[in-house]
């Protein structure tokens, strides 16, 4: 089916709303349709008996009194009782006397006067001046012609039943509201067990493996929970099967690298007891068992991640000089620090040892491709640190500068990647997921001082100053 | 006479070509297979330095760790897959000084052994008598008194005692305390100093939870005082 363009499509909660408040209206609408006819209809047979009733026992009167010739026929219909607000007629010989002369002739509708002329009784509801009023004409059975008519108002009559209409009217819109409203309460009875799966689904997907839909005890809902439970549990299954091939793919990977990496220590221990070509070779070995032995560590700490179990050993670390120590162990130490002095006492809550890998990364990373870094720069920038790596290397293009922390995506072309030999593009995949995990980003920007080159940029959380308070006797410092 | 390593290890390549490192280094060594192969090697001679792998087939190098506790205060180094399991925590709760990470190098592992051995032999001759309320230091003997009982420590235990003992009330970070006791600098693990913090309490103590001596300053590091 389709659904014209400009009409949002409605969530099911509001469809149901709406239902229900369609079938509220109609339902409502048609009882108070049905209890006004009914009561209208009712009210005007018993106003109109009544009436009729009365003006055919006061025509009976009348008729007794009239002979060939009356004097004041109008004394004849004063004599009679009538009810309150009614108007009397008298026809006779040919003449109209009203009792009251303002309601004559004229106030009678024609089609009654035929009706009784012709020797019926006749009653007809009818509007005149404004008003509804109701007339009954009894033909008197005297030898001379004459009919006596009386006139009610049905004012109040209608009055009552407009009032009526109106406390009809509202509580027709106060049951579609109730209606709405209960639709609306409804939908979320029934869809609050999916909003509980599509609450589970979030947690899911933000790598809460364990978590779980709590069983239904309703048979229409629990082959929902239980089937969502069930693909939790093969996703977890899942995952931790890989995490535990990541970690047998480790421990089976590390142990020829232990025998590989002791080995060629005592090879190193003994270089000088060889030829010269097997020293060359040496060489090669040592410098390729340090990269895989870096590749692998790379590998399992990036599968650790996708595995989901990942656990960040966390301190309160002095940044500054974390800052320090981590450029004075990468691959240049002599890189220019500007570190502000405010920053001598704070601390953040970080992984030492990821922390300084993340910087090490960067710095390395300048080493590789930038040309080598320029200066590292450490400022404070509101309630965050911020460590910043610049170089004078090419910089990153504008296009590159998300998809440069993806796996082994290097800023290079193919030719220049030969040519740079080492390092295998995870460097700085580690660096966002660290840098992520610790609850901060990381990106590339030009240099501001608008030399060339790239500035990498990592912004820490949590900031607080180093606390000098004694005495707490917390398990770790 | 030659310093004397056990190492335990369940692969023989790796044995081996460590053997082979360690002996470079001058140093005797003495190979187990198994947990029980080892325990009865250090029952027959004990080591100077134990160096015992983690996973092993039988009983495992915690409990070799454990055993051999209960007995001696050697040195011990675990060796184990990953850095950042409970391994590491586990490994040091059971009794060992130090550990290392698979792929280790070998001059690592020398280094290590050194300060271990440097650790073991040191005593700072002359040093006063120290007294913390009922606790009670003598460190030219080695010996550590609660309540004029004397208690038993490890080398290290010991050697991070003596250093709090140092200056009394000073806080030191946990750097300052890797660098003294292990040798290690900033680039040391700091769970080494929080467990051995743990350690230590269990024994001078007289409720560990609620230390009253070896205290935390919190985002400092550890201070002793009476």
């Amino acid at each position: 089916m389709r659904r014209p363009r400009f009409l949002p499509r409605l969530g099911l909660r509001a469809r149901i709303t709406i239902a229900f408040a369609v079938g509220a209206f109609f339902l409502s609408a048609l009882l108070a349709a049905g209890t006004w006819g009914f009561t209208r209809q009712n009210q005007l047979e018993q106003r109109s008996d009544a009436a009729t009733g009365l003006t055919v026992a006061n025509a009976a009167q009348i008729a007794q009194g009239i002979t060939s010739d009356v004097p004041k026929p109008k004394d004849l219909v004063a004599g009679v009782p009538r009810p309150t607000g009614a108007h009397t007629i008298l026809f006779y010989k040919g003449e109209w006397y009203p009792l009251d002369p303002s309601f004559g002739e004229d106030a009678l509708p024609g089609k009654l006067k035929d009706v009784v002329e012709r020797g019926d009784d006749a009653r007809m509801r009818y509007s005149y001046r404004g008003h509804v009023y109701l007339a009954v004409g009894v033909k008197l059975d005297t030898s001379v012609e004459a009919a006596y008519f009386e006139i009610v108002s049905l004012d109040e009559l209608e009055q009552t039943l407009e009032t009526l209409a109106y406390s009809l009217i509202a509580s027709a819109l106060v049951t579609t509201l109730c209606g709405a409203g209960l639709g609306w309460w409804a939908a979320r009875r029934v869809l609050r067990p999916l909003s509980g799966v599509s609450s589970a689904a979030k947690d899911l997907a933000d790598g809460q493996l364990s978590t779980r839909v709590e069983a239904s005890a309703d048979p229409d809902l629990a082959p929902l929970a239980t089937s969502f439970n069930e693909m939790a549990s093969s996703l977890e299954q899942r995952i931790e099967r890989d995490a535990r091939f990541a970690s047998n793919v480790s421990h089976e990977l590390r142990s020829p690298l232990t025998t590989l990496s002791a080995s060629i220590t005592v090879l190193e221990n003994h270089r000088e007891d060889m030829p010269e070509r097997a020293r060359a070779a040496l060489d090669l070995m040592v410098a390729d068992v340090n990269r895989f032995r870096q590749l692998i560590e790379d590998l399992l700490e990036i599968s650790r991640f996708d595995a989901g179990v990942m656990h960040l050993d966390l301190n309160d670390v002095r940044i500054a000089e974390l800052v320090m120590q981590a450029v004075s162990v990468s691959s240049d130490a002599d890189i220019p620090l500007d570190i502000d002095h405010k920053l001598a006492g704070v601390v953040v809550e970080a992984d030492k040892r990821r922390l300084m890998r993340v910087i090490a990364n960067l710095v390395d990373n300048a080493a590789k491709y930038g040309g080598g870094a320029t200066r590292v720069e450490l400022r404070q920038v509101d309630d965050q640190v911020q460590v910043a790596v610049e170089d004078d290397g090419p910089g990153i293009p504008e296009e590159d500068r998300d998809r440069i922390f993806d796996r082994f995506s290097r800023g290079l072309t193919a030719a220049d990647r030969r040519t740079a030999g080492e390092g295998v593009g995870l460097g700085l995949s580690l660096v966002r997921e660290h840098v992520r995990l610790h609850g901060g980003q990381v990106w590339v920007e030009d240099r501001p001082d608008g030399e060339e080159g790239a500035r990498f940029v990592v912004l820490l959380p949590a900031v607080k100053p180093s606390d000098e308070g004694d005495g707490t006797n917390g398990d770790t410092p | 006479m030659a310093t004397r390593i056990l190492t335990v290890e369940d692969d023989e390549r790796i044995r081996t070509a460590v053997k082979l490192a360690l002996e470079d280094e001058g140093w005797a060594v003495e190979e187990a297979e198994t947990g029980e192969e080892a325990l009865n090697a250090f029952t027959r001679q004990a080591a100077d330095v134990v160096l015992i792998d983690i996973m092993l087939p039988g009983v495992d190098g915690f409990e070799v760790c454990r055993a051999i506790r209960k007995s001696s205060d050697v040195p011990i180094v675990m060796v184990t897959a990953r850095a950042d399991t409970h391994d590491v925590v586990a490994g040091l709760e059971a009794g060992a000084d130090d550990y290392l990470t698979k792929p280790f190098a070998p001059k690592e592992l020398s280094a290590r052994i050194r300060a271990l051995l440097r650790r073991a032999r040191s005593s700072d001759p002359a040093s006063p008598h120290l007294r913390f309320g009922d606790l009670e230091i003598i460190p030219d003997e080695g010996v550590v008194r609660r309540a004029g009982q004397e208690i038993h420590l490890t080398k290290t235990e010991f050697k991070l005692l003596v250093e709090l003992a140092s200056s009394p009330g000073r806080v030191f970070s946990r750097e300052v305390l890797l660098e003294r006791v292990w040798g290690y600098g900033y680039f040391g693990d700091g769970r080494l100093v929080d467990v051995h913090v743990r350690r230590l309490r269990t024994k001078v103590e007289n409720d560990p939870a609620n230390p009253q001596h070896v205290v935390t300053v919190r985002g400092l590091g550890y201070k002793l005082q009476a």
